[in-house]
């Protein structure tokens, strides 16, 4: 009795000092009740601590400061496009194709918001919203916070007269023109809605940006919607493949199976590196997924169902039969 | 003409008697914060201040509205933490504060800020306070935010109109010390953790530049007891 009450006085009053940032209380806290506080699980710089938690601690860690990371680096793309048509004679229309890929390889990790942040960085430094183009962007000096456009002749309904839009000052105050717009937001809906951190390795998405011109230049060729014909290709693609492996024969087919089994070290290795799941703890998954497989359901012929009689009215529920009214 | 020169001459005068408001708060929150101010620059008036910062036609002239300030000995006292064995001789986490006004009336930016960081940088002031008259970007905000090592804060003029500590509704808070702060876990056995929590974002927090991980005394009135105290942990 009167161990455990010492052991309660030591006790508390350096759980606290552990959690007042006064490490010295803390560091001789260990000596003294070494044997009895083990039952309370061990702290993070005891040796008996579970290599696992630690591991998926310092996995969390990871995946923390990678997002501040991927935030800093985000900004710091920002930072670089605000002044970013390199030439101020570039135009909008064709740019060079050095700035086209300079463009569209740091917009890969923005979400649509942080591209609308960019367009506001450029506005505030007088500059067009579409990261191409070099002019300023347009200013209306009179008051009024709505403006009326006007479409062009034969846009209105019924294809007569013209089409009128009522627009916010500030929404047209961000281009130079319509068709600087039109372009930035066209990059703007390509954009992955997810965060960098959560996309998946083979995600698609984002990924290929298309200025709007190349998206014009794809439609023209023949191959209906830039972005779906793209994702039509590699269906395809796959499919060919999928033909490819089944013409050899179906004892060869289980082999190519038995190749893609997860449990295969090399290729969940692959996988997780795919998955940015790089933490050798997590490599087989958080938790210790065993599938036994019941190796007698494959014993007989199945048989489509039929009907019964007495089916047509409903049949029976667990042997109870339904009332008529 | 003559119309024209006295309506300027209104709004010159509107614009500056609002900036006054906002000095006498920047002022007021340094000395609550324990900054070394003199009584005189904290009770300035309109004269003064009209004299000192005003340009020929009679608009402030935010150029020139630079403070600094040095924290008191009682500032240090409260901001350094508690001796330990692997820092005998701990040094206060506070030094020199500098606040200044940004001149652009339309459109703050990444532009701004970083020229604001430079000078925080450059003077290795521990502390930087910005007041624009419009809000800043996004981006903005977290350029400003992620100066490694020092602190810098953010607030809009208008903001600081009002001193909203001088509110009746608005309870007194007071930052505990570390020691303070040990002594009342232990009298409550208490971890941090246990505490009601107070955010960094809350507008008395950011007023008195709370840092996460302090912790603040809330004094309230109360009819049944007179006064009521409680405590709050700035997360």
């Amino acid at each position: 009795m009167s161990a455990s009450r010492s052991h309660l006085k030591t006790s508390l009053p350096s759980a606290h000092a552990a959690s007042t940032q006064a490490p010295s209380s803390m560091r001789r806290a260990p000596p003294k009740s070494n044997t009895s506080r083990q039952q309370k699980g061990p702290p993070a710089n005891m040796p008996n601590a579970d290599p696992r938690h630690l591991a998926i601690a310092l996995h969390h860690a990871h995946r923390i400061q990678a997002q501040k990371d991927t935030e800093s680096l985000i900004l710091d793309r920002i930072l670089e496009l605000v002044t970013f048509p390199s030439s101020p004679s570039a135009d909008p229309a064709s740019p060079s194709p050095e700035d086209a890929q300079a463009f569209k390889s740091a917009l890969i990790p923005f979400q649509p918001a942080d591209y609308d942040n960019l367009i506001q960085e450029r506005n505030i430094e007088g500059l067009c919203g579409y990261g191409l183009c070099p002019r300023e962007h347009r200013k209306d000096d009179s008051r009024g916070s709505y403006r009326i456009t006007w479409g062009a002749k034969g846009s209105g309904p019924g294809g007569r007269g013209r089409d009128m839009n009522i627009v916010p000052r500030e929404k047209l105050e961000m281009w130079c023109s319509d068709e600087c717009a039109e372009r930035a937001l066209y990059i703007r809906v390509q954009l992955a809605e997810e965060p960098v951190w959560e996309r998946r390795a083979d995600d698609a998405r984002g990924k290929n940006l298309l200025l709007l011109e190349e998206g014009r230049a794809t439609t023209r060729g023949g191959k209906g919607k830039a972005s779906s014909s793209a994702t039509v290709r590699e269906v395809t693609g796959q499919l060919d493949n999928l033909h490819m492996s089944k013409t050899p024969g179906s004892s060869n087919l289980a082999g190519d199976m038995s190749k893609l089994s997860v449990h295969d070290s090399a290729h969940s290795h692959e996988l997780a590196l795919e998955r940015g799941d790089a933490n050798p703890a997590l490599r087989a998954g958080r938790v210790d997924v065993q599938i036994q497989e019941k190796d007698n359901l494959a014993y007989k012929h199945v048989t489509a169902p039929e009907m019964r009689p007495g089916d047509d009215k409903g049949g029976s529920i667990e042997g109870y039969v339904p009332q008529e009214f | 003409m003559d119309e024209d020169y006295s309506s300027g001459s209104v709004d010159a005068d509107r614009e500056m008697t609002r900036l006054w408001r906002t000095w006498r708060t920047v002022f007021e929150m340094l000395q609550d914060r324990g900054y070394e101010v003199t009584e005189e620059e904290v009770q300035i008036t309109l004269e003064e201040f009209r004299q000192k910062y005003s340009d020929p036609l009679g608009y402030p002239d935010r150029n020139k509205m630079k403070i600094q300030a040095r924290p008191t000995e009682a500032m240090n006292l409260k901001y350094t933490a508690l001796k330990t064995n692997s820092n005998p001789d701990p040094q206060p986490d506070c030094g020199t504060i500098y606040v200044e006004f940004c001149p652009d009336s339309t459109g703050v930016g990444t532009k701004q800020v970083r020229a604001f960081n430079h000078v925080v940088d450059e003077n290795n002031f521990h502390t930087g306070v910005f007041i624009t008259q419009t809000p800043i970007s996004p981006s903005a905000v977290r350029l400003l935010s992620g100066v490694p090592g020092r602190i810098c804060e953010h607030f809009q003029e208008q903001d600081l109109l009002v001193n909203i500590t001088r509110h009746e509704l608005v309870p007194k808070h007071v930052l505990l010390s570390p020691e303070e702060k040990s002594r009342l876990l232990q009298r409550y056995r208490l971890k941090e953790s246990q505490l009601p929590r107070i955010q960094v974002s809350d507008p008395v927090a950011r007023y008195l530049g709370l840092r996460r991980g302090q912790v603040v005394k809330i004094i309230r009135r109360s009819e049944t007891a007179g006064r009521y105290a409680s405590y709050r942990w700035v997360i």
